[in-house]
């Protein structure tokens, strides 16, 4: 029988990256570097998590490029949308259109959300072809985002 | 066409022919199934107990399922409701969509943490369900906004889990205040969480993953649920999620929820927010305070310092003739030429908030009244505290349009309002 999950130990020191160092110290970052830290392949998922996670609130079209990669990953796949979700401009929308026509799964689920979110009348005929697809859990999305960008008056 | 019956119905129109004990048709002073309220419980923790105690209590209640996703407090939360009920009745599940489609259950109550609080809710209330939901409601002002729209279309009740607008001291409070008494009232105070307890800025950070236990015993996935990916670490999982940005609103949101919504109700301010939000003390824990102004000249001040020591969650009014302020515990302090007008609430009446907030609950899951924290009074408040939590991570004065939760002319501000929730979760 499942037993109770372990008593938590004392806090240990949080996560810190190797290069980057804290949480902090990366958000403390500006857009150049953060969009840097990116691509930077000894950089961690935790440092590339926080480095979006600010760019959410500092980033611009310049970042686009290097957030795309990170969608089709599992775990950080939240973090380049929360950005992606904020950029202002066409790159960002551009960018989740192509990502939604690419990508499967719980992935394309999550970028035809933030299509919705940031209304993008774009994305209205491949989320109606969406909504009509197999992947159900993808056609709601759609069915959903489709609301957001045309709501019934 | 067959017409649809609804539960309450059919045990009123199937149940008379047969020959059942009394209590079941509401004899000996016992409460008919048609007239009892069906509920569930998702996330039933250390608050949410004492709140699913008080449901317990009500004999128009019957608590029918638990979910969680955490082995041990589904089994803990069934033996409590099947001792109660004398019965094994009380059914477990580990996925929500399964307490979604009990259509036997009429209400449900969703006490996990603050992350799950408006997708859940707004999943229930698709599903059909009257929500009662532990605060604070809502991770950001997009979450806000959706939870009220989602309520008012399809005509769900919900009741914030809000307690102290049922509180009798912070209701007598209230009453003097639109009692006149106070004269024109031009500066509400509310506390906000104590800095050295909830500190009013969140971390970033995560702390360094150890193994996930098995699915069974924590469903590591499901409880992160639409916050983004950290690794697994217990810590989280035992109640100490709060204070990690992801997970948590900090001491504005911890008690403002609570507080600032006092302010909201005595103002009349449940259908808008304040317009002006300027934060100081971000230099360390405390003192802070977020100063806010309402369209017509009222001022907020939600601070965690400065009040007169009555209880938690203080709250105080100030009009041009007088002052009242309350906290928890059932104190009362008033200015000096007021003191012939109010008294102090004995501490254990003071202490029935829950209970009456529950109540009132119950009452307009009947009657299909809004109770006292309905969605749209519970979205304006945590869009007020979101807006002043947003003001203080930023450092700086906001201007914001509560007709369309906007702020002016701050860009990274307005960034602020929604986050992207985790893959396949979406509002």
């Amino acid at each position: 029988m499942p037993q109770q999950p372990a008593p938590p130990p004392p806090l240990p020191a949080p996560m810190a990256d190797s290069k980057y160092g804290s949480a902090e110290k990366i958000m403390a970052l500006g857009a150049p570097e953060l969009t840097a830290l990116l691509k930077d392949s000894a950089a961690s998922s935790y440092a590339k998590a926080k480095a979006c996670q600010r760019l959410a609130v500092v980033g611009d079209a310049r970042a686009v490029p290097a957030l795309v990669p990170l969608l089709s990953d599992a775990q950080l796949s939240t973090y380049a949308r929360g950005a992606l979700e904020q950029i202002p401009g066409a790159a960002a929308d551009d960018a989740l259109r192509e990502a939604a026509m690419r990508l499967t799964g719980a992935q394309r689920v999550g970028v035809v959300h933030s299509i919705g979110k940031r209304r993008d009348r774009k994305a209205i005929e491949m989320l109606v072809k969406l909504r009509s697809g197999d992947d159900r859990e993808a056609a709601n999305a759609a069915d959903l985002a489709l609301s957001r960008i045309r709501p019934v008056l | 066409m067959i017409a649809k019956q609804s539960r309450r119905g059919w045990l009123k129109t199937s149940l008379a022919p047969m020959i059942v004990p009394g209590s079941v048709l509401g004899l000996n002073g016992a409460t008919p199934p048609s007239d009892r309220v069906t509920l569930g419980g998702l996330g039933i923790g250390s608050r949410g107990g004492r709140v699913l105690q008080s449901f317990l209590d009500q004999s128009n209640v019957q608590f029918l399922a638990i979910c969680d996703v955490r082995y041990d407090r589904r089994e803990t939360l069934k033996s409590l409701a099947d001792k109660k009920y004398g019965n094994s009745d009380c059914a477990m599940y580990s996925e929500q969509a399964e307490i979604f489609a009990r259509k036997d259950l009429d209400a449900l109550l969703i006490a996990t943490g603050d992350r799950w609080h408006t997708p859940l809710s707004i999943l229930a209330a698709k599903a059909g369900k009257d929500v009662y939901c532990e605060k604070p409601c809502s991770m950001t002002i997009a979450e806000s906004r959706a939870l009220a729209d989602t309520f008012q279309r399809l005509g769900r009740v919900y009741q914030a889990g809000t307690q102290r607008r049922n509180g009798a001291n912070f209701i007598k409070a209230y009453e003097l205040a639109k009692s006149g008494k106070l004269g024109k009232l031009h500066t509400l105070h509310a506390e906000a969480g104590p800095g050295e307890r909830w500190a009013p800025l969140t971390s970033h950070a995560w702390l360094p993953g150890q193994p996930e236990p098995h699915k069974q015993v924590v469903d590591w996935d499901r409880w992160l649920g639409p916050a983004p990916w950290r690794p697994y670490h217990p810590s989280y999982v035992m109640g100490r999620w709060r204070g990690y940005f992801d997970f948590h609103g900090g001491g504005i949101l911890e008690w403002g929820s609570h507080t600032l919504d006092l302010c909201q109700w005595v103002g009349d301010f449940d259908a808008t927010s304040p317009v002006e939000y300027e934060p100081a003390g971000m230099g360390g824990i405390t003192p802070y305070h977020v100063a806010c102004k309402y369209a017509n000249g009222v001022k907020l001040m939600l601070r965690d310092k400065g009040f007169l020591g009555l209880g938690s969650c203080h709250c105080r009014y100030e009009g041009d003739r007088g002052w009242v302020e309350t906290a928890d515990g059932g104190k009362i302090a008033v200015s000096d030429n007021l003191k012939s007008e109010i008294s102090d609430v004995p501490a254990k009446e003071a202490a029935e908030a829950t209970t009456n907030h529950v109540k009132d609950f119950v009452e307009c899951v009947k009657t299909r009244k809004p109770p006292r924290a309905n969605a749209l009074a519970a979205a304006q408040t945590h869009i007020a505290c979101h807006a002043a939590y947003i003001a203080f991570q930023l450092g700086r004065k906001l201007t914001f349009d509560p007709a369309t939760d906007t702020f002016l002319g701050d860009d990274q501000a307005n960034r602020m309002r929604s986050r992207a929730m985790r893959e396949p979760w979406g509002l």
